[in-house]
């Protein structure tokens, strides 16, 4: 739920006390105009979205954006934020300049914009290089300077907006460059109440206080994004569909208009819309699975039964059927929203699962299905797809002959040897992996310590002499599992020092944690292997590997070395190709 | 104290944090370092969420002091207690 934040709000928020310890965010904020109440709110907004840090801002000078975004990505700071005005296209697009409406000025002023937007661009491209960057395209309205009624949009009107879209567009696809959504914007700051032409003449802030405060908070809500849920386990009658499906059949079952079951249909296109991004898709229904096969059978279904695994239909509790799920997918509930449209069903799922996200599927409720999309976006938003997200479903279903093989009677060994995986190691001291970075910062279980690390830290990370960043990318007879484990370490002649280890649950007992330390071993042919071990309440999967490697339960700080983990004398099947790349 | 001097006080208080409770209302543009244009705008924009007045920028130069600004809204704002 929105909390509005006031000026009053802002400067109460800024004024709580924080320990003189604490840990510091520091900002940028580029733009042309007098930051004053942005720069109030953004502070006070970070600081809702970072508990417990103190939030730091830079600003720059006044009436120079590009100035602005060069100086400050010279200084060292966790994001950059880039408040783009009109003005900063053409200054006579603004209302402090008089340089000239004139019908031929328009001309003009349609051509310099479209090349100070080249040069800004590349300004920004640069800052991104640094550190992450957040952007908002021009949010106030343009001057009334066409010749052109209010109710008709002019040529030149729509050419300046065309560079914006064009410009944010192309930018957007920079690996650390977030635009912020106007949509949303315009959701939370209707235009109309934006622009201050008092404020911004007397005092040169353009902006009306709520449209500020609006501003700062999305600006901050990109910075503090939580991390984004991994798979939705659905119920399908009258929730997939309309209907019962051991009632009327699979030709009964309906997601059409004819039917007024439409929304179903949304959902089902949905659902698809999720798992091409790499969501995981379940369904938890009490039904007859012969039945369910002869309904994911029909043609116009929007949801490929290959995008969703695994099925678990039948008769027992709901909870039963989530339990068994989440052991399939190897993730916590907490990373899982379940729907469903009983209220009991999902007060039981809850009750079993208090840390799973369950709702009632508002079946017939236009208004309230509608807000069920955006908050499924909200929960399973992420910022960039990558591969591996794009095979993370088949992988998982690829691995049930695996989960089979370590339950039953033949042994890990001989699975594993007949498994043929390859492994790919990657040695590199370039920072630009966004894989690596969101892996540490998203898995939980096998995690050497659970910290996590913004932007700008992992970058700084690399300025350490010795500093490397070691990727594991694995695959096998039943496909690829992408890059799916990183380290960050140091070296010191011929010790290693680990900080940062982490690897998908997804490639549990294949022993690729066995390899990665063999391949650190032979890299840098250390005798030593240190660790920056520290237990949490979910990194258990990782303390019981390292309680067997080591003979005892790990320690912070503990140690490995060469010698002892030679003694292990494990069979390791994969075959590897090591990169050294930087 | 009355009503009106309660609310500015807070308003101080926020816009001047590191201001002691019991100095707020001796604070001036003399007195206070960090009373500048910026904390004054600021102070305004306070003023107009807190008192509901749109306080102009002309107005100013006669607002240097925590009494000033007082006398400028009991003149301009009636106390929530005489509002039904």
């Amino acid at each position: 739920m929105r909390e509005f934040v006031n000026l009053t709000d802002a400067l109460e928020i800024l004024k709580q006390p924080l320990p003189d310890d604490a840990a510091h965010f520091r900002g940028a904020l580029a733009c042309s105009f007098t930051p004053l109440h942005l720069q109030t709110f953004l502070r006070a907004h970070l600081r809702k979205r970072l508990p417990g840090k103190q939030v730091d801002l830079d600003i720059g000078l006044f009436g120079d954006l590009q100035g602005n975004v060069e100086r400050l990505q010279k200084l060292p700071s966790d994001a950059l934020f880039v408040a783009i005005e009109w003005q900063d296209v053409d200054s006579r697009l603004g209302i402090r300049t008089l340089g000239g409406w004139r019908r031929t000025d328009l001309v003009d002023i349609v051509e310099s914009a479209s090349e100070a937007i080249v040069v800004l661009k590349g300004s920004l491209a640069r800052a991104a290089g640094f550190r992450p960057v957040y952007i908002s395209t021009p949010t106030l309205p343009l001057p009334p300077l066409f010749s052109v009624s209010p109710q008709q949009a002019s040529s030149f009107e729509l050419q300046l907006r065309q560079f914006i879209a064009s410009f944010a567009s192309s930018i957007a696809e920079e690996p650390r460059i977030r635009v912020i959504s106007p949509q949303l914007l315009d959701e939370y700051s209707p235009l109309r109440d934006r622009f201050d032409v008092r404020s911004e003449v007397q005092t040169g802030f353009p902006y009306k206080l709520p449209h500020a405060s609006s501003l700062a908070e999305v600006f901050a809500a990109l910075i503090g994004q939580s991390a984004p849920r991994k798979g939705l386990i659905t119920d399908l009658d009258d929730t997939l569909w309309a209907g019962i499906l051991g009632e009327v059949g699979p030709q009964g079952i309906s997601w059409d208009l004819e039917k007024q079951s439409h929304l179903h249909g949304i959902y089902q296109q949905f659902l698809e819309s999720l798992a091409s991004a790499g969501v995981l898709v379940a369904v938890a229904s009490k039904n007859d699975m012969q039945l369910v096969d002869r309904a994911f059978e029909r043609t116009d279904l929007g949801i490929s039964k290959d995008n969703v695994f695994p099925f678990e239909v039948h008769w027992s509790r709901k909870s039963e059927s989530v339990r068994r799920i989440l052991q399939v997918w190897n993730i916590s509930a907490d990373a899982v929203v379940f729907l469903d449209d009983s209220p009991m069903e999902v007060a039981e799922v809850k009750q079993a699962f208090p840390e799973m996200e369950c709702r009632v599927f508002p079946k017939g409720d236009y208004e309230a299905f509608w807000a069920l999309l955006t908050q499924l976006r909200q929960d399973f938003g992420k910022s960039t797809v990558h591969d591996e997200d794009l095979i993370r479903a088949k992988s998982i279903r690829d691995a049930e002959p695996l989960r089979s093989a370590t339950t039953g009677s033949r042994s890990l060994s001989d699975f594993l040897q007949s498994a043929s995986a390859s492994i790919r190691v990657e040695f590199t001291r370039n920072s630009r992996d966004h894989r690596a970075f969101e892996l540490v910062n998203k898995t939980n279980q096998f995690n050497l310590n659970g910290k996590r690390l913004t932007e700008a830290a992992w970058s700084a990370y690399f300025d350490h002499p010795t500093a490397f960043l070691m990727t594991v990318t694995y695959e096998d007879k039943f496909g690829p599992l992408g890059k799916i484990a990183a380290l960050l370490g140091k070296t010191d002649g011929r010790t290693v020092q680990i900080d940062f280890w982490v690897m998908s649950c997804r490639a549990f007992s294949r022993r690729v944690e066995h390899q990665t330390l063999r391949q650190l071993f032979e890299k840098f042919e250390a005798d030593e292997i240190r660790f920056d071990y520290q237990s949490t309440p979910r990194n258990v999967p990782l303390e019981e590997f390292f309680a067997d490697v080591l003979g005892a339960s790990p320690q912070p700080g503990c140690s490995l070395l060469l010698s002892d983990f030679l003694a292990k004398n494990l069979e390791l099947f994969q075959r590897v190709e090591q990169i050294i790349n930087g | 104290m009355g009503e009106t001097q309660d609310r500015l006080v807070r308003c101080f208080s926020l816009v001047f944090p590191s201001l002691a409770a019991d100095q707020i209302p001796i604070a001036s543009v003399e007195t206070l370092d960090e009373w500048d244009s910026l904390a004054s705008v600021t102070l305004l924009a306070v003023l107009g969420e807190e008192f509901g007045v749109e306080i102009d920028l002309g107005d100013l130069p006669e607002l240097i002091s925590f009494h000033a600004v007082l006398r400028y809204l009991e003149v301009r704002t009636v106390p929530r207690s005489a509002q039904h």
